[in-house]
């Protein structure tokens, strides 16, 4: 038997040392395994995919059951394919559609389907979606367009679509008691970049009214960490802003910025000024991305 | 188009705009909290999602620990403090290979710290042993540094240790082997008894000096 070795403190520059090391061989903020890249007419593609596979099991019965806003399941389809016909309208260049309302410009598509069989509705929006992604594979990515309100790149454009067809695929989900789906990482990985990246402006749009630093960890696929500072730009000559760190899964995530989940909802994990956490996940839901 | 026009700067670096009117906030949030305790689940979860604050956590919660366990092995500090570097770059390159279904965090680094101190004394011996050959061979060469002799000393001493403690018959092969260069065949010669048993005398010297080793870095803990 040896004498046991009592160790030595570490020595102050070691933490320092380990952590530039570490952050070297993977930069703070990727996640690991990273999702695989894909554009974003993929993304739109993919989720086009899934909401119809949802569409595919449905019986009979299920077309007719309340979903959304007053819109039974196949209201809630017409709704989409009605959403489909306007952005095709917005790549023709149609200006009519730019700030049109999101759910008034669609209403007459989401109507028309009271009485049909639903086999018709979901012919009628799989062409939709088949007419879109054909449009946009022609298309650049970069191109600014403008269509409900919202004026962003295309490529951004998808993916908030991809967003917008997995919230209602998961409405349709839950009206019809099926489990609800989730996006591979890929997807998500793009949904969860547009949530953040839009995170500033429902903050402002939420009057959060103080400076704050943000550290935002999306765990599990397709989620990641970001630095954000959200709210009026901070005085030079003030202290530093307060600083707020949330944890929480990325679908969870995913579901507050559809508002479809609320805070306290979630498993959330947080550091710092609790209130400033509160309105910092209020300008989440506020992203409303359905 | 109506109400005020925002922007903010996506990743590829084009302006997007959101107009209109966003629905108002849910009133009724409420936040949960860190609490005292660190759940190994979500600290894996925090570090597969890049959290570097994560990576901090760990270290000031383990690292003593972790170096506890290299210099066990080691005896070296500076040796000992390079193991904590490889640890931890280890634990974020490749978070993923920490299954906390499968055991602490806290075991998964000290065994990660153990194997790589392990590993430098093995490959510390072969080249001393190399040296040693070396210098019988070709007499007249330069003499290593004082510098590189102390580090071969201090990195090996545990082990010269361990070996010191294995019964005459092991030790013998052990030093023939390792610091003789002989192989197990000559070594056997070289002692007088048939190759076979001069092998299986090598492999209770090695499994003995691996249970000494263990059992050094289990006190430790």
């Amino acid at each position: 038997m040896t004498a046991k070795i009592r160790a030595p403190a570490l020595p102050l520059d070691l933490r320092d040392r380990v952590l530039a090391a570490s952050m070297r061989a993977r930069a703070a903020g990727r996640p690991d395994p990273a999702a695989p890249e894909i554009p974003p007419t993929e993304a739109f593609s993919r989720a086009a995919g899934a909401f119809d596979g949802t569409l595919s099991v449905l019986r009979g019965a299920d077309w007719a059951k309340p979903a959304l806003r007053g819109l039974d399941v196949q209201g809630l389809v017409g709704h989409l394919a009605g959403v489909e016909e306007d952005v095709q309208r917005c790549l023709a260049g149609d200006p009519a559609v730019a700030a049109a309302d999101h759910v008034e410009s669609t209403q007459d598509a989401a109507e028309r389907q009271a009485g049909r069989p639903p086999e018709e509705t979901r012919a009628e929006w799989r062409r939709a979606a088949d007419r879109t992604i054909a449009l946009v594979r022609a298309a650049d990515d970069r191109a600014e367009v403008a269509v409900h309100g919202m004026r962003l790149p295309l490529g951004l454009l998808l993916v908030v679509r991809a967003f917008e067809l997995w919230v209602h695929e998961n409405d349709i989900r839950a009206a019809t008691g099926l489990p609800g789906s989730t996006p591979d990482a890929s997807t998500l990985s793009l949904m969860t970049g547009v949530a953040v990246q839009f995170l500033p402006v429902a903050a402002a749009r939420a009057s959060l009214a103080e400076p704050t630093s943000v550290h935002l960890v999306l765990t599990g696929p397709g989620g990641g960490t970001w630095d954000i500072s959200l709210g009026p730009a901070p005085d030079p000559a003030a202290a530093a802003p307060a600083d707020v760190a949330i944890v929480t899964d990325v679908l969870g995530f995913c579901r507050l910025a559809a508002n479809r989940a609320t805070p306290s909802s979630l498993d959330l994990h947080v550091t710092g000024d609790p209130d400033r956490a509160a309105a910092v996940l209020a300008a989440a839901t506020a992203l409303a991305l359905d | 188009m109506t109400g005020s026009r925002l922007s903010v700067l996506p990743r590829g670096g084009d302006a997007a705009y959101l107009d209109g009117p966003l629905p108002l906030a849910e009133r009724n949030v409420s936040v949960g909290g860190v609490g005292g305790s660190v759940n190994d689940v979500l600290l894996a979860a925090r570090l597969a999602a890049g959290d570097d604050r994560a990576l901090g956590e760990v270290f000031d919660r383990l690292a003593p620990t972790v170096y506890s366990a290299a210099l066990r092995v080691l005896g070296d500090e500076a040796t000992a403090q390079d193991v904590v570097q490889d640890v931890f770059v280890e634990l974020w390159s490749r978070p993923s290979r920490y299954d906390p279904s499968a055991g602490t965090l806290h075991a998964y680094l000290v065994v990660l710290a153990r194997h790589r101190a392990v590993d430098l004394v093995r490959s510390e011996l072969r080249r001393v042993a190399r040296q040693e050959r070396s210098y019988r061979l070709i007499p007249g060469q330069p003499a290593p540094s004082t510098c590189e002799e102390v580090m071969a000393s201090q990195v090996a001493a545990a082990v010269r240790t361990a070996i010191r403690q294995l019964p005459d018959s092991q030790r013998v092969i052990i030093e023939l082997a390792y610091f003789r260069g002989l192989s197990c065949r000559e070594a056997a010669q070289a002692v007088g008894i048939p190759e076979g048993t001069a092998k299986s005398r090598l492999r209770l010297a090695l499994a003995k000096l691996e249970a000494v080793l263990d059992r050094e870095l289990l006190e430790s803990l």
